[in-house]
């Protein structure tokens, strides 16, 4: 064999590694965090404004809502946080890269639905009009988990598409019920979905 | 100075492309489906069936067909031989590498 051709079945097979490594790597842990998180948000929440409807915050003082505001901005941000960084040392643990490109696709596929329902959230702020603000981003954070997805295996998929049919179901029924959804949704959902990942993973370093 | 190495060291079953892209995906994962595999690798299911039957008869992965509910789910998985022989080819590629050996 000549060294150019083990040299491109070498890349061949980081490649494949890669891209396999990161099938395996579903985020566990970090999805019980974030989903104990949200779940803990929208209960500070329904004690702020004594309903299920998001909306409702609007009745609060000025400040009441700076603060409903970045309440939520820190659960976001952390929670994200937590997620990259604790799927990064898993990526590390395994030997990959963190940054390597199917896990810059995950990202990028998330990216542009996360920035559409903060875009959308600032419409809604601006008109006044918050009613609809769990199930679009429950719809759209379920976009980008479907299509970060693609480059994992089926359980993220499902995950968002469950994502998208509670948002839309939400969306035409129940967007009264904005807090109970988020509840569920990132709250339940994210719980459930990192229990099953925990189980599977579990299951596969004990054959 | 350590001796070159032969052809005939090198695994005909690991060495062909397929079946090399297979293994490396069973390296990293304890157990992938027909299905994820053939996304993965981007395979048809002929393809697949074909080498991974290869890889089977070789020793080199185990398959396991059951059913998921009603829908018939056949899994793959390296056996301890297959990976054996995966770091194997992989010591012979590196040397090749480093050394220039033909």
């Amino acid at each position: 064999m000549e060294r150019d051709v083990a040299q491109a079945r070498m890349r061949e097979v980081q490649r494949i590694m890669e891209r396999t490594t990161l099938y395996t790597l579903l985020p566990g842990t970090p999805a019980v965090i974030g989903g104990v998180m949200a779940l803990a948000g929208c209960v500070a929440s329904y004690a702020m404004i004594k309903s299920l409807d998001f909306a409702d915050v609007l009745a609060l003082s000025f400040e009441a809502q700076i603060g409903f505001c970045i309440m939520w901005t820190v659960i976001g941000v952390v929670a994200v946080t937590q997620e990259i960084l604790l799927t990064a040392r898993a990526a590390r643990l395994a030997g990959v890269s963190p940054t390597a490109r199917p896990a810059r696709f995950a990202a990028f596929s998330l990216s542009p639905s996360v920035a559409v329902a903060m875009i959308l959230t600032a419409v809604f702020l601006h008109d006044g009009n918050m009613h609809y603000i769990a199930p679009v981003w429950m719809m759209c954070y379920g976009t980008g988990v479907y299509a970060a997805g693609l480059f994992s295996l089926r359980l993220p998929r499902l995950l968002g598409l469950a994502f998208i049919a509670m948002g839309a179901v939400g969306l035409l029924l129940l967007p009264q019920y904005g807090v109970l959804l988020a509840a569920v949704s990132f709250g339940l959902l994210h719980i459930v979905f990192g229990v099953v990942v925990l189980a599977r993973s579990r299951q596969s370093s004990l054959i | 100075m350590s001796k070159p190495i032969r052809p005939d060291k090198i695994d005909s079953v690991i060495h062909e492309r397929v079946r090399l892209a297979i293994v490396s995906a069973l390296a990293v994962a304890p157990e992938m489906s027909f299905n994820e595999l053939k996304a993965t690798l981007s395979l048809t299911d002929g393809n697949l069936s074909a080498h991974s039957r290869t890889l089977e008869e070789a020793g080199y992965i185990r398959i396991n067909k059951s059913f998921e509910g009603r829908r018939p789910l056949t899994t793959m998985r390296l056996t301890p031989k297959g990976r054996h022989a995966f770091r194997l080819y992989l010591t012979i590629l590196r040397r090749i590498i480093e050394r220039n050996v033909q």
